[in-house]
């Protein structure tokens, strides 16, 4: 059986149309040429290069070295006994040729295979691998990161001495299990603000301590911030952010920019519900903490209920890296409910509490 | 001289192109799903196997083009580009964080973006011998001549300018890196030039730029129809001394059609449909355009073939995002 198809011999552009003849150890081209001469040429099929990528009605194969000759067919008969044989292995590509058969039903598949795919690696993996990877982090390393973030981040706080004196006596005086050693400072600030920083520093901004009532609202907000210190928080957020976005840019490396847009927002959405997640915890664990401290629990709601009376604006809960305000105060009241505790004066923490307290009367 | 055919030389050549949606669109998702598998590492190969596509799917008198590169070719350049940015990167990352010493990290940062820059037309000379040397039809590869310090002063000259005058002269860069790309690629007997110039390139950008607001963005349509226009019809081929030139039958209404369908499909399909609005698009840039000239495509010799492999110039280029067409 011989089929037509065209020839360039890789020297010349000239288009030679032939007939090729498919033996199992050779494959035999034959023409004639512009001097009405037969060419006949053999190809081993040892060495024959396929073009590897499939097309509708079409069929290419190199043979030799650079720049190679080069055979071309559009006969379907060649197409269809090339792809069925079963001598000619090498230059096949039934994968292709398979999930070419019934396009519409391999795309749908592909498709179901890529995102649950990325499902489990976003839901299952990623936190996984990136929650592994923080635990195991060596203290020393997070302690030196967060000192040069803390570095940077300083220059612009003004920082008050006396008042972060009282405050670090304060903590010193509560009774936390933290691994990294905590330093506080003050900073003077009318912003309703505070925030911790890995390995141990925390910035609370005079604005908010002003407004703060009692001891446990204090200790409420400092086991908060001591939570994210010790479960390492801001490095996972962090360690999960990267992996996220080196996988959603192989997942979106070759796709327009609009279709990355969806996929970046919908990535967006689930990094703000891990950081609310984390928020939750430190909310929770700090209870916890003022639990061993014998604090009055309900500390932590009445935080919640002086930062939404200073706070002018609520963010919706979903579009926000912190839950909203009144489903904190919610969720920590009932589990301060639960416990059923009844709260001791803690002589030490209320003198310093009160010693904080005078600066600002000054 | 000996006549090889008896037919005439036509005088107008048409590319014909066979590019499936539905085709494309199987090689687009079996290689995201095993871009994911691999985490990355099967990149190359999926690149690799989109160029073979659209080579093979476009043709020219009864011919297709062929790619004959290989993921392992370009798997190898992007080792090399790696090595250099993880080493450069932990560097980066070490005169940030560990070190603190503020100088070192200045001087890592300028250090590192120059070297970005400066790389750029090393990479551009790289990536164009490497296309060249693995672009074929007929069996006839591309070849290209350049040679690579003269890429690196064009461009040198060229990035100082463009600072100095604050971008304007990005469109005579533009134009003089695709003229000494142009001259130096040769198809056989084949040559080619570019005749566009610096300052029509510039009025393109400003007319867009100053009627973009007017217009609330209608005139995109008439830019892209100038710029394509401009880098295609531009092109000059030469044949024993004959001038045959590349002619754009698109229209701004044409483009405006494409565009549209395009935005719609990806919107209403989430992006499912990228696949089909890429086939569209190349369809649309090839059945527009026409080679309109005696060209003599049955005798063109191979040169001295480039049988150059080093891929690792165009890996840089798609590892910045930069696109040369």
């Amino acid at each position: 059986m011989t089929y037509s198809i065209h020839y360039f011999d890789g020297k010349s552009s000239k288009k030679h149309a032939g007939d090729l003849t498919l033996h199992a150890n050779f494959w035999c081209i034959e023409y004639t040429d512009s001097q009405n001469k037969k060419i006949k040429i053999l190809w081993n099929t040892k060495e024959i290069i396929p073009s590897e990528v499939y097309s509708e009605g079409i069929i290419s194969f190199k043979y030799g070295t650079f720049p190679f000759q080069t055979i071309e067919s559009n006969d379907e008969n060649l197409i269809n006994y090339i792809q069925e044989s079963n001598s000619f292995t090498k230059v096949q590509n039934r994968f292709d040729s398979l999930l070419h058969k019934s396009r519409i039903k391999t795309i749908f598949l592909l498709c179901l295979f890529i995102v649950s795919f990325a499902v489990f690696t976003f839901t299952y993996i990623i936190p996984k691998v990136s929650e592994f990877f923080i635990t195991n982090l060596s203290k020393e390393y997070v302690t030196h990161f967060g000192n040069s973030v803390f570095n940077s981040l300083s220059v612009g706080l003004d920082i008050d001495q006396d008042k972060t004196e009282k405050l670090q006596n304060f903590t010193d005086a509560l009774k936390i299990n933290c691994s990294f050693p905590i330093k506080i400072h003050v900073a003077t600030n009318n912003q309703i603000n505070a925030f911790a920083v890995s390995g141990g520093k925390i910035v609370i901004y005079s604005g908010l301590l002003e407004k703060l009532e009692t001891e446990a609202q204090l200790a409420a907000l400092i086991s908060h911030e001591i939570t994210h210190i010790e479960k390492r928080h801001a490095l996972k957020n962090v360690s999960r952010n990267l992996s996220g976005m080196i996988f959603l840019s192989i997942l979106i490396g070759d796709v327009s920019g609009i279709t990355a847009v969806f996929f970046e927002n919908a990535y967006l959405f689930k990094e703000l519900s891990y950081s609310r997640e984390l928020e939750k915890e430190a909310d929770i664990n700090g209870i916890e903490i003022l639990k061993k401290n014998q604090l009055d629990l309900n500390g932590m709601p009445q935080l919640f209920t002086i930062l939404k009376n200073e706070t002018n604006f609520e963010i919706t809960s979903y579009l926000s890296n912190h839950p909203a305000l009144d489903e904190r105060i919610e969720y920590t009241t009932s589990i301060a409910k639960t416990y059923k505790t009844t709260p001791k004066t803690n002589s030490a923490l209320k003198g310093k509490w009160k010693a904080i307290q005078s600066t600002f009367k000054n | 001289m000996e006549i090889i055919s008896g037919e005439p030389t036509p005088t107008k050549r048409e590319f014909n192109y066979f590019g499936k949606g539905s085709e494309f669109a199987i090689i687009f998702f079996k290689n995201i799903l095993l871009n994911l598998v691999t985490l990355g590492i099967y990149y190359p190969w999926a690149k690799v196997e989109q160029l073979k596509y659209f080579y093979q799917v476009t043709e020219l008198n009864g011919v297709r083009f062929n790619f004959t590169g290989t993921g392992k070719e370009v798997f190898k350049g992007y080792l090399k580009i790696y090595a250099f940015f993880i080493i450069f990167i932990s560097f980066l990352l070490y005169s940030t964080t560990i070190s603190g010493n503020e100088t070192l990290t200045i001087i890592a940062f300028v250090t590192f973006y120059a070297l970005l820059l400066l790389l750029i037309p090393f990479a551009i000379h790289g990536s164009i011998r490497y296309r060249s040397s693995r672009s074929s039809w007929s069996g006839i590869h591309f070849k290209y001549t350049g040679i690579r310090m003269e890429m690196f002063r064009l461009c040198l000259k060229g990035f100082l300018l463009t600072i100095i005058t604050f971008g304007i002269y990005g469109s005579w860069l533009n134009v003089s890196i695709r003229k000494y790309i142009l001259t130096h690629i040769k198809f056989g007997n084949i040559t080619f030039d570019f005749k566009g110039k610096g300052d029509e390139l510039f009025w393109i950008h400003l007319k867009f730029g100053l009627l973009f607001y007017i217009t609330l963005g209608i005139y995109t349509f008439w830019y892209l129809e100038n710029i394509f226009k401009f880098y295609v019809e531009n092109i000059k081929m030469y044949q024993n001394e004959k001038e045959v030139k590349f002619k754009v039958n698109a229209s701004s209404g044409g483009i405006f059609s494409l565009v549209i369908v395009n935005l719609l499909l990806i919107v209403f399909t989430l992006g499912l449909a990228t696949p089909w609005t890429v086939i569209r698009t190349y369809k649309f840039i090839l059945e527009n355009s026409v080679i309109d000239g005696e060209l003599d495509l049955n005798s063109i010799e191979q040169l001295g073939g480039d049988d150059y492999d080093d891929a690792s110039g165009d890996d840089f280029l798609d590892f910045l995002d930069l696109d040369l067409l």
